[in-house]
C-alpha cells in the first residue's frame, strides 16, 4: 500500500469521524496501520486474534463508537465465527477494510498454494455468511467507495467488507 | 466453591443504573437477566466473545462501568482476548468469569484439572486479578474493584448447577434482546450525540 492510498484512507476516516481502528498487523496494510498508530486522532488497538477483534468492534459500534477493523482475507477466515454471530445473528454494523490476499494481482510473494486458497474461499465465505462486500482496485474510486461503504454498513445493520486490491494495494 | 446466583445477587445490589453488562450464554445470562431486569444488558453471547464485546463497549463508554460476565468454557475458546484486554487496559472494565469447571452437563473444562484462568490473565498482563471461592472473597475482591475504577479480572469458582428462575427468552437472545439493549443505551444521557453514530 503506497503513501497516496494511505493518505486517502486516513483523510476519509477522519472525515467520517472514525477514530477507533482495530487491527492485527499484516504486511499489505501495515503502512496504513502504522501511520494510524502514530496519529493522535486515532485510538489504535492491536489485537491478538481477529475473532475477538471483530467482536470488540461490534461492541464499540453498537455502543455508538465509529470504528473500523483492518485485516486481510486470512483474518476474515479466522474471524468467521464472530462475523457469523455479529452479522447473521445480531445485525451489528462492523466496517472492515481487508487486503484481498490471493487476488490475481497479489505481489506479496507468499506461496501460490496459499494465495490460491485465499482466492478460492475468501469471497464464497463472505457470501455464505451473508456479509456484503465490494472489491476496490482503482485508486480514484477509493474515497467514494469508503464513504459509501461505511454508510451502507450502518444502514444495512451488518458487517461490510471492502476488499482492497489492484493499484489500491499493490 | 460458591453459589453463582448468590454472587450475582450481590453484584446486582452494587451496580447503579449506569452500568453496562454483557453475559456469555448459559446460566450466567438467565440468572443475571432475572436479577437485573432493567438497564443496559447484552445477553447470551456465544463462546469466545463476551469479554471482547465488553471491551468494545468500554471504549464506547469510558465513563460508564462495563461488566463482562463470562464463563470458563467461553473464555477458554479465545484466551488471546486476555492479551488484548491487558494491552488496552480500560479502567472501566471488570471481568467476572463464572468458572464452574464444566461445559454445562457435558463434562469438565480444562479448569477442572490443569488450567488456571487467573494465572493466565496475570500472565497476559492484567494486574488486578483474583480467584473467588466464597461470598466473603467476592465482596472483598469485587466490590473495591468496582469502586476504584481499575481494570479487574476475577475468576469465581462456581458450584455446578443453575438457579431455577423464569425469564422471557426474548430478553435473552437474538435481535429482540439487541434492540432492547440499544434502547437502554439510547435512554442514557451520555449516549454519543453525533448524528453519524445514531443509526445502529
Amino acid at each position: 500500500m503506497d503513501q497516496e492510498t494511505v493518505g486517502i484512507i486516513i483523510e476519509t476516516l477522519k472525515e467520517q469521524n472514525i477514530d477507533l481502528v482495530v487491527t492485527l498487523p499484516e504486511e499489505p496494510t501495515y503502512p496504513l496501520t502504522e501511520q494510524i498508530r502514530r496519529d493522535p486522532f486515532f485510538t489504535a488497538i492491536t489485537v491478538a486474534g481477529e475473532n475477538h477483534g471483530i467482536s470488540l468492534c461490534a461492541g464499540a459500534s453498537l455502543g455508538g463508537r465509529n470504528c473500523v477493523f483492518v485485516t486481510g482475507i486470512a483474518g476474515l477466515l479466522v474471524g468467521s465465527w464472530s462475523l457469523a454471530q455479529m452479522g447473521v445473528l445480531y445485525g451489528i454494523p462492523v466496517f472492515i477494510l481487508a487486503s484481498y490476499r490471493g487476488d490475481v494481482s497479489d505481489r506479496s510473494g507468499i506461496s501460490g498454494d496459499q494465495l490460491n486458497m485465499f482466492n478460492q474461499v475468501g469471497e464464497p465465505m463472505l457470501s455464505a455468511l451473508k456479509i456484503p462486500y465490494r472489491i476496490v482496485e482503482e485508486k480514484p474510486k477509493l474515497k467514494r467507495k469508503l464513504v459509501d461503504a461505511y454508510g451502507a454498513c450502518r444502514g444495512f445493520g451488518s458487517p461490510l467488507v471492502l476488499l482492497l486490491t489492484g493499484d489500491v494495494l499493490w | 466453591m460458591v453459589s453463582r446466583f448468590d454472587c450475582l445477587k450481590l453484584l446486582a445490589g452494587w451496580l447503579d443504573e449506569h452500568a453496562i453488562t454483557v453475559t456469555a450464554r448459559g446460566p450466567n445470562a438467565r440468572e443475571w437477566a432475572y436479577l437485573r431486569p432493567g438497564g443496559a444488558n447484552f445477553h447470551s453471547l456465544n463462546l469466545g466473545m463476551c469479554l471482547s464485546f465488553a471491551l468494545g463497549l468500554s471504549l464506547a463508554y469510558p465513563r460508564r462501568q462495563v461488566i463482562a460476565l463470562d464463563s470458563d468454557g467461553s473464555l477458554l475458546l479465545d484466551t488471546s482476548t486476555l492479551v488484548t484486554v491487558a494491552a488496552v487496559r480500560p479502567a472501566n472494565l471488570l471481568a467476572l468469569v463464572m468458572d464452574n469447571q464444566s461445559y454445562a452437563d457435558m463434562g469438565p473444562t480444562a479448569t477442572a484439572s490443569h488450567a488456571d484462568l487467573e494465572s493466565m490473565a496475570r500472565g497476559a498482563g492484567i494486574q488486578r486479578t483474583g480467584t473467588v471461592r466464597s461470598e466473603d472473597d467476592f465482596t472483598r475482591l469485587v466490590q473495591p474493584a468496582l469502586r476504584e475504577k481499575e481494570l479487574g479480572f476475577f475468576v469465581v469458582k462456581a458450584e455446578p448447577g443453575k438457579a431455577r428462575v423464569e425469564v422471557d427468552s426474548r430478553r435473552l437472545h437474538g435481535r429482540a434482546m439487541k434492540e432492547a439493549f440499544v434502547e437502554a443505551l439510547l435512554r442514557h444521557p451520555d449516549h454519543p450525540k453525533s448524528q453519524t453514530r445514531r443509526d445502529v
